[in-house]
Protein backbone atom coordinates (compact mmCIF):
# COMPACT_ATOMS: atom_id res chain seq x y z
CA UNK A 1 0.00 0.00 0.00
CA UNK A 2 0.97 3.40 -1.10
CA UNK A 3 2.36 4.77 2.40
CA UNK A 4 0.10 8.17 1.54
CA UNK A 5 -2.69 6.05 2.30
CA UNK A 6 -1.49 4.77 5.30
CA UNK A 7 -2.94 5.39 8.94
CA UNK A 8 -1.20 7.86 11.05
CA UNK A 9 -1.09 5.19 14.31
CA UNK A 10 -3.52 2.39 12.98
CA UNK A 11 -1.65 -0.98 11.97
CA UNK A 12 -2.64 -3.26 8.96
CA UNK A 13 -0.09 -5.79 11.03
CA UNK A 14 -2.01 -8.10 12.87
CA UNK A 15 -0.78 -7.92 16.26
CA UNK A 16 0.53 -11.36 18.12
CA UNK A 17 0.73 -10.87 22.07
CA UNK A 18 3.64 -13.78 22.99
CA UNK A 19 2.86 -13.38 27.06
CA UNK A 20 3.61 -15.90 28.49
CA UNK A 21 0.84 -16.73 31.46
CA UNK A 22 2.16 -16.14 34.89
CA UNK A 23 4.32 -18.17 36.94
CA UNK A 24 1.64 -18.81 39.55
CA UNK A 25 -0.75 -20.12 37.56
CA UNK A 26 -0.68 -23.65 35.96
CA UNK A 27 -0.56 -24.33 32.44
CA UNK A 28 -3.28 -25.89 30.36
CA UNK A 29 -2.66 -26.97 27.20
CA UNK A 30 -5.65 -25.99 25.01
CA UNK A 31 -7.75 -28.85 23.56
CA UNK A 32 -5.99 -28.80 19.85
CA UNK A 33 -9.11 -30.21 17.76
CA UNK A 34 -10.61 -28.93 15.28
CA UNK A 35 -14.80 -28.65 15.64
CA UNK A 36 -15.77 -31.83 13.82
CA UNK A 37 -14.29 -34.21 16.98
CA UNK A 38 -15.35 -31.91 19.82
CA UNK A 39 -18.77 -31.95 18.25
CA UNK A 40 -18.72 -35.82 17.87
CA UNK A 41 -17.30 -36.12 21.47
CA UNK A 42 -19.73 -33.43 23.11
CA UNK A 43 -21.98 -35.68 24.40
CA UNK A 44 -19.67 -37.80 26.25
CA UNK A 45 -18.11 -34.51 27.00
CA UNK A 46 -20.85 -33.00 28.76
CA UNK A 47 -21.58 -36.46 30.66
CA UNK A 48 -17.87 -37.37 32.29
CA UNK A 49 -17.39 -33.75 32.84
CA UNK A 50 -21.06 -32.73 34.07
CA UNK A 51 -20.12 -31.65 37.62
CA UNK A 52 -17.13 -29.45 36.66
CA UNK A 53 -18.28 -27.79 33.49
CA UNK A 54 -21.24 -27.08 36.42
CA UNK A 55 -19.30 -25.90 38.67
CA UNK A 56 -17.37 -23.53 36.00
CA UNK A 57 -20.73 -22.18 34.74
CA UNK A 58 -22.22 -21.44 38.47
CA UNK A 59 -18.56 -19.79 39.02
CA UNK A 60 -19.55 -17.92 35.73
CA UNK A 61 -22.89 -16.94 36.52
CA UNK A 62 -21.70 -15.02 39.71
CA UNK A 63 -18.47 -13.35 38.36
CA UNK A 64 -17.92 -12.89 34.49
CA UNK A 65 -14.46 -12.10 34.72
CA UNK A 66 -12.15 -14.14 33.01
CA UNK A 67 -9.78 -14.22 35.96
CA UNK A 68 -12.41 -15.29 38.59
CA UNK A 69 -13.08 -18.55 37.47
CA UNK A 70 -9.16 -19.43 35.86
CA UNK A 71 -9.22 -22.53 38.91
CA UNK A 72 -12.43 -23.95 37.84
CA UNK A 73 -11.99 -23.76 34.27
CA UNK A 74 -8.47 -25.85 34.75
CA UNK A 75 -10.80 -28.78 35.44
CA UNK A 76 -12.29 -28.75 32.36
CA UNK A 77 -11.82 -30.96 30.00
CA UNK A 78 -9.77 -33.34 27.80
CA UNK A 79 -10.52 -35.71 24.95
CA UNK A 80 -7.87 -38.23 25.79
CA UNK A 81 -9.98 -41.02 27.54
CA UNK A 82 -11.72 -41.20 24.10
CA UNK A 83 -8.72 -41.70 22.24
CA UNK A 84 -7.70 -44.57 24.38
CA UNK A 85 -10.45 -46.42 24.49
CA UNK A 86 -12.29 -45.98 21.21
CA UNK A 87 -9.77 -44.44 18.90
CA UNK A 88 -10.99 -45.85 15.71
CA UNK A 89 -14.55 -45.48 16.54
CA UNK A 90 -14.04 -41.83 17.29
CA UNK A 91 -12.03 -41.62 14.36
CA UNK A 92 -14.47 -42.55 11.90
CA UNK A 93 -17.83 -40.97 13.82
CA UNK A 94 -15.86 -37.52 13.46
CA UNK A 95 -14.05 -37.90 9.88
CA UNK A 96 -18.28 -38.80 8.51
CA UNK A 97 -19.29 -35.45 10.48
CA UNK A 98 -16.47 -33.83 9.16
CA UNK A 99 -17.11 -34.68 5.74
CA UNK A 100 -20.82 -34.35 6.18
CA UNK A 101 -21.58 -30.75 7.07
CA UNK A 102 -21.80 -31.94 10.57
CA UNK A 103 -25.16 -32.78 10.72
CA UNK A 104 -25.21 -36.47 13.51
CA UNK A 105 -28.64 -37.65 11.50
CA UNK A 106 -25.91 -38.14 8.27
CA UNK A 107 -23.65 -40.42 10.54
CA UNK A 108 -25.78 -42.59 12.71
CA UNK A 109 -24.10 -46.08 11.46
CA UNK A 110 -21.13 -44.35 12.84
CA UNK A 111 -22.41 -42.53 15.75
CA UNK A 112 -24.08 -46.57 16.91
CA UNK A 113 -20.37 -48.31 16.66
CA UNK A 114 -19.28 -45.56 18.50
CA UNK A 115 -21.59 -45.33 21.62
CA UNK A 116 -21.76 -49.00 22.49
CA UNK A 117 -17.85 -48.77 22.31
CA UNK A 118 -18.11 -45.92 25.04
CA UNK A 119 -20.94 -47.30 27.15
CA UNK A 120 -18.65 -50.61 27.36
CA UNK A 121 -15.16 -48.77 28.07
CA UNK A 122 -16.35 -45.79 30.10
CA UNK A 123 -20.05 -46.52 31.12
CA UNK A 124 -20.82 -42.78 29.60
CA UNK A 125 -24.27 -42.88 27.73
CA UNK A 126 -25.43 -40.70 25.44
CA UNK A 127 -28.46 -38.35 26.64
CA UNK A 128 -30.08 -35.47 25.15
CA UNK A 129 -31.80 -33.36 28.06
CA UNK A 130 -35.67 -32.44 27.34
CA UNK A 131 -36.63 -35.20 24.46
CA UNK A 132 -40.40 -35.64 24.84
CA UNK A 133 -41.76 -38.36 26.81
CA UNK A 134 -42.37 -41.75 25.83
CA UNK A 135 -40.49 -41.51 22.46
CA UNK A 136 -37.18 -42.48 21.39
CA UNK A 137 -33.79 -40.19 21.19
CA UNK A 138 -33.67 -39.22 17.72
CA UNK A 139 -29.98 -40.92 17.92
CA UNK A 140 -31.82 -44.28 18.60
CA UNK A 141 -35.43 -43.55 16.00
CA UNK A 142 -35.86 -46.74 14.32
CA UNK A 143 -37.00 -45.15 10.87
CA UNK A 144 -35.96 -41.59 10.75
CA UNK A 145 -36.80 -39.36 8.06
CA UNK A 146 -33.90 -37.54 7.59
CA UNK A 147 -31.71 -40.81 7.06
CA UNK A 148 -27.99 -40.82 5.89
CA UNK A 149 -27.64 -40.15 2.11
CA UNK B 1 -121.96 -15.51 -50.15
CA UNK B 2 -120.90 -18.79 -48.71
CA UNK B 3 -118.86 -17.92 -45.20
CA UNK B 4 -116.13 -18.99 -44.89
CA UNK B 5 -115.59 -21.84 -42.84
CA UNK B 6 -113.42 -20.56 -39.49
CA UNK B 7 -111.24 -23.30 -38.33
CA UNK B 8 -108.96 -23.19 -35.56
CA UNK B 9 -105.21 -24.40 -35.37
CA UNK B 10 -105.04 -27.27 -33.42
CA UNK B 11 -102.57 -29.43 -32.51
CA UNK B 12 -101.23 -32.59 -34.97
CA UNK B 13 -102.73 -35.88 -33.94
CA UNK B 14 -100.54 -36.81 -31.44
CA UNK B 15 -100.00 -33.45 -29.57
CA UNK B 16 -96.43 -31.40 -29.87
CA UNK B 17 -92.93 -32.61 -28.67
CA UNK B 18 -91.86 -31.64 -25.45
CA UNK B 19 -89.91 -28.83 -25.88
CA UNK B 20 -85.78 -29.17 -25.10
CA UNK B 21 -85.01 -26.70 -23.01
CA UNK B 22 -82.57 -28.71 -20.69
CA UNK B 23 -78.80 -28.94 -21.44
CA UNK B 24 -77.68 -32.36 -22.58
CA UNK B 25 -74.01 -32.80 -21.85
CA UNK B 26 -72.52 -35.78 -20.00
CA UNK B 27 -72.22 -36.28 -17.11
CA UNK B 28 -68.36 -36.46 -16.93
CA UNK B 29 -65.93 -36.86 -14.01
CA UNK B 30 -66.56 -37.79 -10.36
CA UNK B 31 -69.12 -35.98 -8.36
CA UNK B 32 -68.61 -33.56 -6.05
CA UNK B 33 -68.66 -35.69 -2.57
CA UNK B 34 -66.06 -38.02 -4.48
CA UNK B 35 -64.09 -35.39 -4.82
CA UNK B 36 -63.86 -33.74 -1.54
CA UNK B 37 -63.19 -36.47 0.02
CA UNK B 38 -60.31 -37.26 -1.77
CA UNK B 39 -58.71 -34.18 -1.75
CA UNK B 40 -59.05 -34.11 2.36
CA UNK B 41 -57.66 -37.51 2.27
CA UNK B 42 -54.67 -36.13 0.49
CA UNK B 43 -54.34 -32.81 2.80
CA UNK B 44 -54.62 -35.04 6.06
CA UNK B 45 -51.77 -37.71 4.49
CA UNK B 46 -49.58 -34.48 3.91
CA UNK B 47 -50.12 -32.73 7.46
CA UNK B 48 -49.36 -36.12 9.08
CA UNK B 49 -45.93 -35.83 7.14
CA UNK B 50 -45.51 -32.74 7.28
CA UNK B 51 -45.77 -32.69 10.90
CA UNK B 52 -43.86 -36.08 11.33
CA UNK B 53 -40.88 -34.00 9.63
CA UNK B 54 -41.10 -31.14 11.82
CA UNK B 55 -41.37 -33.06 14.83
CA UNK B 56 -38.01 -34.47 13.81
CA UNK B 57 -36.47 -31.84 12.66
CA UNK B 58 -37.35 -30.25 16.40
CA UNK B 59 -35.35 -33.19 17.64
CA UNK B 60 -32.35 -32.75 15.42
CA UNK B 61 -32.15 -29.24 16.10
CA UNK B 62 -32.36 -29.81 20.39
CA UNK B 63 -29.85 -32.15 19.35
CA UNK B 64 -27.56 -29.76 17.76
CA UNK B 65 -28.20 -27.49 20.55
CA UNK B 66 -26.86 -29.59 23.63
CA UNK B 67 -24.04 -30.99 21.48
CA UNK B 68 -23.23 -27.02 21.72
CA UNK B 69 -24.33 -26.39 25.60
CA UNK B 70 -21.58 -29.08 26.37
CA UNK B 71 -18.87 -27.93 24.46
CA UNK B 72 -19.38 -23.90 25.96
CA UNK B 73 -17.34 -24.56 29.50
CA UNK B 74 -14.38 -25.83 27.72
CA UNK B 75 -14.59 -23.19 24.84
CA UNK B 76 -14.94 -20.78 27.39
CA UNK B 77 -12.29 -21.74 30.03
CA UNK B 78 -10.26 -21.60 26.63
CA UNK B 79 -11.13 -18.49 26.09
CA UNK B 80 -10.91 -17.27 29.61
CA UNK B 81 -7.18 -18.03 30.01
CA UNK B 82 -6.08 -16.64 26.77
CA UNK B 83 -7.94 -12.98 27.69
CA UNK B 84 -6.55 -13.48 30.83
CA UNK B 85 -3.09 -13.68 29.80
CA UNK B 86 -3.46 -10.49 27.18
CA UNK B 87 -5.21 -8.41 29.64
CA UNK B 88 -2.16 -8.82 32.04
CA UNK B 89 0.33 -8.59 28.94
CA UNK B 90 -1.64 -5.14 28.16
CA UNK B 91 -1.57 -4.33 31.51
CA UNK B 92 2.02 -4.23 32.38
CA UNK B 93 3.09 -2.24 29.25
CA UNK B 94 0.69 0.39 30.66
CA UNK B 95 2.64 0.98 33.95
CA UNK B 96 5.76 0.62 32.00
CA UNK B 97 4.09 3.75 29.72
CA UNK B 98 3.27 5.40 33.09
CA UNK B 99 5.32 4.93 35.67
CA UNK B 100 6.35 8.62 35.19
CA UNK B 101 2.78 9.26 36.12
CA UNK B 102 2.06 10.44 39.85
CA UNK B 103 -1.20 8.89 40.92
CA UNK B 104 -2.30 6.67 38.09
CA UNK B 105 -3.52 3.75 38.93
CA UNK B 106 -2.92 0.70 35.96
CA UNK B 107 -5.81 -0.48 34.81
CA UNK B 108 -8.42 1.30 37.05
CA UNK B 109 -12.11 0.90 35.39
CA UNK B 110 -13.66 4.10 33.99
CA UNK B 111 -17.17 2.51 35.28
CA UNK B 112 -18.78 2.79 38.82
CA UNK B 113 -19.22 -0.52 39.41
CA UNK B 114 -18.41 -4.25 41.32
CA UNK B 115 -19.63 -5.69 37.88
CA UNK B 116 -16.98 -7.26 35.25
CA UNK B 117 -16.49 -5.21 32.04
CA UNK B 118 -14.60 -6.37 29.79
CA UNK B 119 -11.51 -3.46 28.61
CA UNK B 120 -12.27 -1.79 25.14
CA UNK B 121 -8.68 -0.23 25.46
CA UNK B 122 -5.54 -2.40 24.65
CA UNK B 123 -2.15 -1.14 25.43
CA UNK B 124 -0.12 -2.19 22.21
CA UNK B 125 3.72 -2.25 22.50
CA UNK B 126 4.99 0.37 19.93
CA UNK B 127 6.65 -0.83 16.88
Amino acid sequence: MAATNQHPFLSNVPFKDETPLPEDIPRVDDVGTTSAPLKSAAFFIGAYCKDFNDDYMLCKNENNDPKHCLKEGRKVTRLRKLRENCDKEFEAHWQCLDKNNQEYYQCRPQEKTFNTCVFNALNLEKVIPGTPQGKPPIHLKESPIFKPS
Amino acid sequence: MASTLQTQDSPRPGGFPAIRYKRNIPKRGPSGLVILTGLTAISTLGFYWASQTIQELRELKRERIWSRIYLVPMLQAELDRDSYRRTRASLQREAEIMKDVPDWKVGESVYNTKRYVPPSVFVLPEK
